[in-house]
């Protein structure tokens, strides 16, 4: 992380006003993605000031760049960074290798199909090179999503969610959100029956609003 | 008495004719030199001196031929309004240097004669332009200018009010010189406001060898604009020989002179500068892309020219205008509850300063989305107190008051119809918004877009992408690129890239959430049952089921804003009125049901009732 705390303050700098667009800095912030990928950490503001500089000045674009751009904003769903990012890259990068297989990837965990994510991502592991804790990121979000909608899970099927965990991996994961297994292979979540229950909402009148009709009233 | 002399030694400000050109290497001087500057007022009539080449004769008859040919034509009304704006203004700039100099921000009468120039603006201008100038540009400022005095500041301001006319009512737009010259215009206005510190200082000038006809040689001029780290260079012989007449009509010569422009003007007026700015900014970006219809020349020109109308130029506007008012260290103050002024700095101080600061925000917001960065949009407005809510309730709101207000305008026209229009397009986004994300919204309005979308909701709602897309198409920006095109190449379609790139990440989100509407349909018929069984209703296989329940509560969970300053931060929450979870093999589902709200409405009837019945028995009791 040192590297990244280090540059960190100083890229803050460069984006302060009207300096953001000056093509100068564009080679600094382009060894911060870098440094982002290498040890794992992330700086959504940084990254879109990069495709910034690319929108406009289309001769510096780097594909590379703009993968591990995307890669880093996986990490972070479930915010809408990837969104944000995929709005700032023209039509035609986005059908160049690799940034067509990372959005195909994308869209694979938008629509919570994780295990063919997993697949997918087996058959492009290349993509991974110099991303640092991408597949951890990837499961904090999976376990995110399974965090709100199941009370109950199948063990099989949070396993193979994850990516087709081994027992000893998925208890560690297990442990980390605090979740518990039962004897019939099912997993406890939460008790989600605490917080999602039919609501009725009534229409509560106040004597004061009434008041004034009801002395107006002959 | 009257006014004391103006030690202005900020800037001058030289109107030039092209033969004008000449006269001003003459005029160039070291900052200090007091003497000269006093025989130089910039803000008077040119009674003392001499704005021509130096030959009197060529000049008084150029001078006279030019207003033959123009002034003359111009109806008297007009004349006499162009003199009344005129000194109108120059009284305040007047004004303003005197208090100025007595380190006062304002004065009665300064706002007296803001007041005037508001009337002047808001209503003389309309009117007039209505009765002589509907569709015809108004009178070219060289036309009138020797009628005030060539007084440079106001001519500025004159062909803001002069470009933003013909860009709004004459019939073909602007034609490609008048683009050019507008930007200039607004470059010369935001140099005359955001003063030296933007300048190289010391301008210098190549000078024309004066000839009457156009086989002049090749003229370098140097400009400063806004830019800061650039100075542009025109070749101006070779556009003249081709009929294209650019003439620079102000340069600017720094002194060092510092301290605010001596300028106030009407907020709406500041506010239609900044708007406008974009404005152009935009219909220029989109105009040169579209080069199948534009001569060679044209194309020529544009490619020989591409600082025009480049978005660092006006990204540097604006920021310049951001920092110069301190606008959001003002605002961090006022909102914590202290004093902007201990913070507004010798420019923010003034309201001139402060309001386009502030309006320049917005201005970024706008540029911003245009670009497709809608993070950076939203993160500029920071420090602005804005109800950070969510689209749909930020919609209803401004669709309401909209609503109860429409009987309040009478309003020029052209203001009406934009405010209509954006009416229909926050209707169409509203549907959008709603259809993807269900909620409780004011009656009234939700019965209007029943009323208009009815139809297309119902098609959205079974997941048909066209409505969306044409929804979309309907109320998005005029998305842009902010690349200058290469000319040899551009298909025909090149300037709907930008708008294409959005719409396709906007689809794309749809298709992914292409489901859930049915599925919501279907939950809110139930409370538990086996999710194999659900999946048998929804015509899906049990795994396929499983998935779409997850995206449904991935999709609902939204960043909403609940405290700190940016919009930009917040917890995960779902508004969603259907909720559920899934225990081992069966789904729980929870609804929230809304009992309607009966009481309220009848209440409010009913004070309206009696607010009616007052008023009838106090127009029973005249004769």
């Amino acid at each position: 992380m040192a590297m990244f705390e280090q540059m960190r303050a100083n890229v803050g700098k460069l984006l302060k006003g009207i300096d953001r667009y000056n093509p100068e800095n564009l080679a600094t912030l382009e060894r911060y993605v870098e440094t982002q990928a290498k040890e794992n950490a992330y700086d959504l503001e940084a990254n879109l000031a990069v495709l910034k500089l690319y929108q406009f000045n289309p001769a510096f674009f780097q594909t590379t760049v703009t993968a591990q751009i995307l890669l880093k904003a996986l990490t972070n769903l479930p915010h809408t960074d990837f969104t944000l990012c995929k709005c700032m890259i023209d039509q035609a990068h986005q059908e160049e290798r690799p940034i067509r297989q990372i959005l195909y990837l994308g869209d694979l965990l938008e629509t919570c199909h994780f295990q063919a994510f997993w697949q997918a991502l087996d058959e492009n592991m290349d993509l991974l090179e110099g991303i640092t804790g991408f597949e951890d990121s990837v499961r904090k979000f999976i376990c995110h999503v399974v965090g709100i909608t199941y009370q109950h899970i199948d063990r099989w099927l949070l396993a193979e969610m994850l990516g087709d965990l081994t027992d000893n991996q998925l208890k560690v994961w297990m442990s980390k959100y605090g979740w518990s297994a039962d004897e019939s292979g099912q997993i406890f979540i939460c008790s989600q029956e605490e917080s999602i229950k039919p609501k009725n909402i009534v229409e509560k009148i106040d004597f004061d609003s009434v008041s004034s009709i009801m002395a107006s009233s002959q | 008495a009257g006014l004391p002399v103006r030690p202005d030694r900020r800037r001058v400000l030289l109107p030039l004719s092209p033969a004008g050109l000449w006269s001003v290497v003459a005029m160039s001087y070291p900052a200090d030199d007091y003497e000269s500057e006093a025989a130089y007022d910039p803000y008077a009539y040119p009674g003392d001196y001499d704005m021509h080449t130096g030959d009197p004769k060529q000049d008084l008859a150029y001078e006279r031929q030019y207003e033959q040919q123009t002034y003359q034509v111009i109806p008297e009304v007009i004349k006499n309004f162009i003199q009344y704006f005129h000194k109108t203004v120059s009284d305040l700039i007047d004004q303003k240097v005197y208090e100025l100099q007595a380190s006062r921000v304002s004065s009665d009468v300064i706002d007296q004669k803001v007041y005037e120039i508001q009337d002047i603006y808001e209503n003389s201008w309309t009117k007039l332009t209505e009765r002589f100038f509907k569709n015809t540009p108004w009178p070219e400022a060289e036309a009138i200018a020797p009628q005030v005095g060539n007084d440079a500041v106001f001519l500025i301001l004159y062909k803001e009010l002069y470009y933003r006319h013909i860009y709004a009512k004459v019939s073909g737009g602007p034609s490609l010189e008048q683009r050019f010259e507008s930007y200039y215009n607004y470059c010369n206005l935001f140099n005359y406001i955001l003063s030296k510190s933007h300048f190289c200082p010391g301008v210098v000038l190549g000078h024309p060898t004066p000839e009457p006809d156009s086989s002049v040689g090749k003229k370098e001029v140097l400009w400063c604009t806004v830019l800061g780290w650039e100075i542009m260079k025109g070749a101006l012989a070779p556009l003249r020989q081709a009929n294209f007449c650019l003439r620079p009509d102000f340069l600017v010569i720094s002194t060092d002179a510092d301290g605010p422009a001596p300028l106030e003007l009407p907020n709406q007026w500041l506010w239609d500068i900044i708007d406008e700015f974009i404005y152009q900014f935009q219909s220029f970006s989109q105009y040169r892309c579209k080069t199948a219809k534009k001569s060679e020349e044209e194309i020529d020109f544009l490619r020989s020219n591409p600082k025009i109308w480049n978005v660092h130029s006006v990204l540097n506007v604006l920021h310049s205008l951001v920092d110069k008012s301190n606008i959001n260290r003002q605002l961090e103050v006022y909102t914590s509850g202290g004093d902007p002024e201990s913070v507004a700095g010798e420019y923010g101080r003034h309201s001139l300063y402060k309001m386009l600061g502030y309006f320049s925000l917005v201005g970024l917001l706008r540029l911003h989305s245009l670009l497709g960065d809608y993070y950076q949009a939203i993160k500029v407005l920071e420090n602005i107190e804005l109800n950070k809510k969510d689209a749909i309730r930020v919609f209803a709101n401004i669709l309401l008051y909209i609503q109860r207000t429409k009987s309040m305008f009478q309003r020029t026209t052209y203001k009406y119809e934009m405010i209509n229009k954006q009416n229909e397009q926050m209707h169409a986004l509203l549907a959008i918004a709603l259809t993807m994300y269900p909620m409780r919204i004011d009656e009234s309005i939700h019965l209007q877009l029943r009323e208009k979308y009815g139809d297309k909701m119902l098609r959205m709602q079974k997941g048909d992408p066209q409505v969306y897309e044409e929804l979309f198409s309907y109320a998005c920006p005029k998305f842009l690129s902010p690349v200058v095109p290469n000319y040899d190449n551009v298909h025909p379609n090149y300037h709907k890239e930008p708008f294409l790139q959005q719409l396709k990440v906007f689809s794309d989100e749809v298709q992914q959430q292409a489901q859930l509407s049915t599925i919501r349909s279907f939950l809110k018929l139930y409370t538990t049952m086996p999710v194999a069984k659900l999946a048998g209703f929804l015509d899906l296989t049990e795994q396929e089921f499983r998935i779409q329940l997850l995206v449904f509560k991935h999709k609902m969970k939204n960043l909403v804003w609940t405290s700190g300053i940016s919009a930009l931060d917040g917890e995960f929450q779902s508004a969603s009125e259907v909720d559920f979870y899934i225990d081992k093999d069966m789904i729980h589902i929870a609804d929230t049901k809304v009992a309607r709200r009966y009481g309220d409405f009848f209440i409010r009837q009913i004070h309206k009732f009696e607010e009616l019945n007052r008023t009838l028995k106090k127009m029973g009791q005249r004769p």
